[in-house]
């Protein structure tokens, strides 16, 4: 810039020097303060970046808890899943790797590449799943083999198992991985993508007990996600151990009983309100949602008509059929609308509000009292009684005995079933309440709906006299071998009195010890009072009812509800048999045999 | 011969000889992770340097000066066949394979072009119109063979000869006003017809780091994450996280500094430039007895400090990621022989005082 003179003047060496060194000077200043303000102001911040970038946390899934019935039998546990792994970075020959993987898998060429096109993204370090489930012959052949495929890893994970299969598998329920919605549901989720979560059962009611506490391990990470070494861990806590009030004998003792049928029956201790069993038909395998499950094996299950998914002794909801007689005899003595003297005349049908309304027994059942129209179940007497009585009081008292509203079992998922009244019909179909469907509901027809475990709790009840139990499943819940919470019994006093609660047992009594429908259930000695019912198949579901009465699926559910003994009772059964056809002769020999197995030994 | 080595300035060979020793110990930590052996072929280079060193520093600096021109064609030959047959070694033609070693020819172009030029500035009285555009064909040429390679770091660092001769001599204002517009249309254009996407990627992201983590941008943070973890006393030889996980790329070439920065911290990187400052202290105060003796020193010790104050600044995010390494620091056997070459000569013009 200044230098302008073809030979230079040491003047102008020196000035060009001078301006050089202050040149620097000032630069390597600013080199200075600047790797000072990097290195030492900031050092803090970036210390934290470069931690960061090289550690990761690595949750350690913890084992569920165990499952477990009275007897300590195990129901649910958690076994060793092998999982086939391909590695890329350790593979020679793509095509003899997919050979061999396939040959391992059992799965196509064509599928195992595109499981690995899936990850073509991913390090080549990355384990590729291949296959969970992976046989233990398989394993072995592989683990003994090793060197001759560095490509392969085999991967152990805990996953769900119940060594018993389909026994009591609704009891149990399923668990699955959890979904997107449940992970940003809420902001307390302590809940990880990939996390296993109850579904349905026990393994979803008692869910904060089984899943454990998650540990976790610290490791460092290169640029490429590689784990160079584990800096620290902390061990997974196995969930606490479940104890059930199941008699898993009996359970299997009634499984086998049931089988081939569709249908409920559970086993109540009136003791305690425990139940002894719990069994509803057709079953499901609960493994199934613990493994890869296909498309179609999905909708298979999910679209059966039987509905094995449905645990029917909560979920399903029926007509309770003459078994809500036991409720209007209740209601007409408590409201005093019938003491046992009062008499109806039946002569088989009888016309009410211009409709005629049939007793089951074409001919009739002549003069029937309290104790003869249970004994026999005389639709004709129970007529008149509706008539007389309100259906808002009927109602009232059908709420009492614990219809209309959840039993507060401790099982996920219950349906309520229906009671109608003035308030529902208006509300559901913006119509008044026509008397003569009051007719109807008094032999537990018309609307009228319910759930298998809210006649066991109304059975249960009426054995106790008025004592209605909480039903429960739960026995304890141990931590480690100590015990961290444990049912006690609970039971809440019935506003109905207590001898009336005696006359209806008498005819409870009789309908099995006196010739009645229920004569089947009989088992001398043992003093068992019950009731039959049968439900008809709703209207809606079958509108050609009467022509096609014969076919299995239009026959109507055979129903019996029950307690033994008569005093100081120990036992109340529900059965109920999904188109069983003639409750007498299906449902109540079923109970007979229960009671029989319970009290041999 | 006496006079000779009475003479040589040993001060500031140490200080290269240091500069170049220690890199080699930067190059080793930068390999590890990957067990790369930069670190021994960078001691052979580093061998045959100083072999040339004394080569050249025998050599007449009148003789040196007169072949610069012919060795300038040479080297431009060469690039030029380059282009029309050349191999690729990282993503650029600009390696050339001698007897199984590979060769950065574009480095070379460095020291006789300072020559050349110091020539033509010592035979100047002005830089009129018709100078300058002697001067800027002399550098453009290179530079234009060196951007087809493609290598921008070197093709930019000389570059740096331009300001250096705007400095050095008086230029017309009109000269200058032209050579600006010149300058700005030939950025418009090279942004939009030379530059490859990954180099336009380069200078954005060094605009906004943040937005480019996973690309580009991630250089310069990983960069200065490594340099600014390294504190007041560094982790350790071989415990820098950012450098030993791999996570500071081009450690062992661009990233250099970043590697000292994290394992030695700010103590033994703040002696690291302490040493250059000496080294370029020493290289511009001394009596200088002939104009284009005096020239060359300028512009070559010019080049080094353009070439060390980019590479640092980079790496701390004050400036785009070009492909620009440390004297005498970084890995690379061409840079290092044609610093050394360069070095050889000024250490040559300091004696020619005392021996005439």
């Amino acid at each position: 810039m200044y230098l302008s003179k073809k030979k230079l003047t040491p003047e102008d060496v020196k000035k060009a020097v001078a301006v050089s060194i202050a040149f620097l000077i000032v630069i390597f200043a600013g080199i200075f303060l600047a790797y000072w303000n990097i290195q030492i102001l900031q050092n803090e911040k970036y210390s934290q970046l470069a931690l960061k970038n090289i550690t990761r946390l690595i949750e350690l899934p913890a084992p569920r808890g165990l499952v477990v019935d009275r007897y300590g039998m195990v129901l649910a546990e958690n076994k060793i899943n092998f999982t086939l792994y391909l590695v890329r970075e350790n593979v020679e020959s793509l095509e003899k790797a997919i050979q061999m993987a396939s040959f391992f898998s059992g799965k196509s060429a064509a599928a195992i590449r595109q499981i690995i096109d899936k990850y073509k993204k991913y390090a080549n370090f990355y384990r590729i799943p291949i296959k969970s489930n992976l046989p233990r012959s398989t394993v072995i052949f592989i683990q003994s083999r090793q060197d001759e495929f560095p490509e392969f890893e085999i991967g152990m994970e805990p996953s769900r198992t119940y060594p018993l299969a389909e026994h009591a598998a609704h009891v149990l329920g399923q668990i699955s991985e959890i979904d997107d919605a449940e992970l940003n549901a809420g902001s307390a989720s302590t809940y990880d993508l990939g996390d296993l979560i109850g579904r349905s059962g026990i393994e979803k009611q008692y869910e904060p007990y089984l899943r454990g506490t998650k540990g976790s391990q610290t490791v460092i990470k290169n640029n490429v996600e590689r784990i160079q070494q584990v800096s620290s861990e902390i061990t997974p806590v196995i969930g606490d151990t479940v104890v059930l009030t199941l008699d898993l004998r009996l359970q299997e003792f009634i499984e086998n009983l049931l089988a081939g049928e569709n249908g409920v029956i559970a086993v109540l201790d009136l003791k305690t309100g425990g139940l002894l069993a719990l069994v509803s038909k057709p079953e499901f395998d609960p493994e199934v949602f613990s493994r890869e499950m296909g498309w179609e094996e999905w909708q298979a299950i999910s679209n059966d008509p039987q509905k094995p998914l449905q645990n029917k002794f909560l979920q399903g909801i029926y007509s309770p059929g003459s078994v809500f007689k036991i409720i209007m005899a209740l209601t007409g003595l408590q409201e005093k609308i019938i003491t046992p003297a009062t008499t109806v005349f039946c002569t088989g049908s009888q016309v009410f509000y211009d409709r005629v309304f049939h007793c089951w027994k074409p001919g009739g059942h002549g003069t029937v009292n309290l104790f003869s129209a249970l004994q026999n179940s005389c639709n004709i007497y129970f007529y008149n009684l509706g008539k007389k009585l309100d259906i808002d009081t009927i109602a009232r008292y059908a709420h009492l005995m614990g219809l209309g509203s959840l039993s507060g079992i401790d099982l996920p998922n219950e349906n309520s079933g229906l009671v109608p009244d003035r308030a529902w019909k208006m509300n559901a179909f913006r119509q008044k309440w026509f008397p003569g469907e009051t007719i109807s509901v008094a032999i537990g027809h018309g609307s009228l709906n319910a759930t298998p475990v809210q006649m066991l709790k109304m059975i249960a009840t009426v054995a106790l006299r008025g004592r209605m139990p909480k039903l429960h499943l739960l026995q304890r819940i141990e931590k480690q071998g100590k015990v961290v919470r444990e049912f006690v019994p609970e039971f809440f006093r019935v506003p109905i009195a207590e001898e009336n609660f005696e006359l209806v047992i008498e005819g409870l009594f009789r309908v099995v010890n006196n010739e009645g429908t229920g004569r089947a259930a009989k088992i001398p000695g043992l003093d068992i009072c019950g009731k039959t019912g049968t439900g008809q198949i709703l209207a809606k579901e079958n509108p050609r009812y009467k022509m096609l009465t014969q076919e299995k699926k239009f026959m109507p559910n055979s129903w019996f509800v029950s307690f033994a003994p008569r005093n100081n009772p120990r036992l109340a059964i529900v059965v109920l048999v999904e188109n069983g056809g003639d409750a007498g002769s299906i449902a109540a020999p079923l109970a007979a045999q229960i009671y029989k197995k319970y009290f041999e030994k | 011969m006496k006079d000779f080595f009475k003479y040589f300035d040993k001060l500031t060979f140490v200080l290269l000889l240091l500069l170049a020793v220690i890199g080699i110990f930067l190059i080793y930590s930068a390999g590890h992770p990957t067990q790369e052996i930069y670190y021994l072929k960078q001691t052979a280079w580093l061998v045959f340097s100083l072999l040339a060193f004394f080569v050249v520093f025998a050599l007449k600096t009148d003789f040196i000066f007169r072949k610069a021109f012919a060795v300038y064609l040479a080297l431009l030959v060469i690039l030029a066949l380059q282009i029309v047959i050349g191999g690729t070694v990282a993503r650029t033609k600009s390696w050339f394979r001698l007897w199984g070693v590979g060769l950065q020819v574009s480095e070379f172009v460095k020291v006789p072009l300072a020559l050349y030029l110091a020539k033509m500035l010592a035979q100047f009285d002005v830089i009129n119109g018709k100078a300058f555009i002697k001067v800027l064909a002399m550098i453009t040429v290179p530079m234009a063979l060196i951007i087809l390679q493609p290598d921008m770091g070197v093709s930019f660092i000389l570059c740096s000869f331009v300001p250096l001769v705007i400095l050095l001599k008086r230029v017309k204002r009109s000269v200058l006003a032209v050579s600006f517009l010149l300058v700005l249309l030939c950025g418009i254009v090279g942004w939009y017809s030379v530059l490859k996407p990954y180099q336009k990627n380069r200078i954005v992201s060094f605009l906004n780091p943040s937005a480019y983590k996973t690309s580009t941008g991630y250089h310069i943070i990983q960069s200065k994450i490594a340099i600014g973890s390294g504190g007041l006393g560094g982790k350790g030889f071989l415990k820098g996280s950012q450098s030993q996980y791999q996570f500071l790329p081009a450690r062992h070439t661009d990233f250099i500094v970043s590697v000292i920065g994290e394992e030695f911290g700010f103590i033994n990187t703040s002696i690291l430039f302490f040493i250059f400052f000496l080294v370029f202290y020493r290289q511009f105060k001394f009596n200088f007895q002939n104009d284009e003796e005096f020239y060359f020193v300028f512009l070559f010790n010019g080049l080094i400090l353009f070439q060390f104050v980019i590479n640092v600044s980079m790496a701390i995010g004050f400036f785009p990621v070009l492909g620009i390494s440390l004297p005498f620091v970084s890995y690379g056997g061409s840079s290092l022989l044609s610093f050394f070459i360069g070095e050889a000569i000024i250490f040559r013009i300091k004696i020619n005082n005392y021996l005439a």
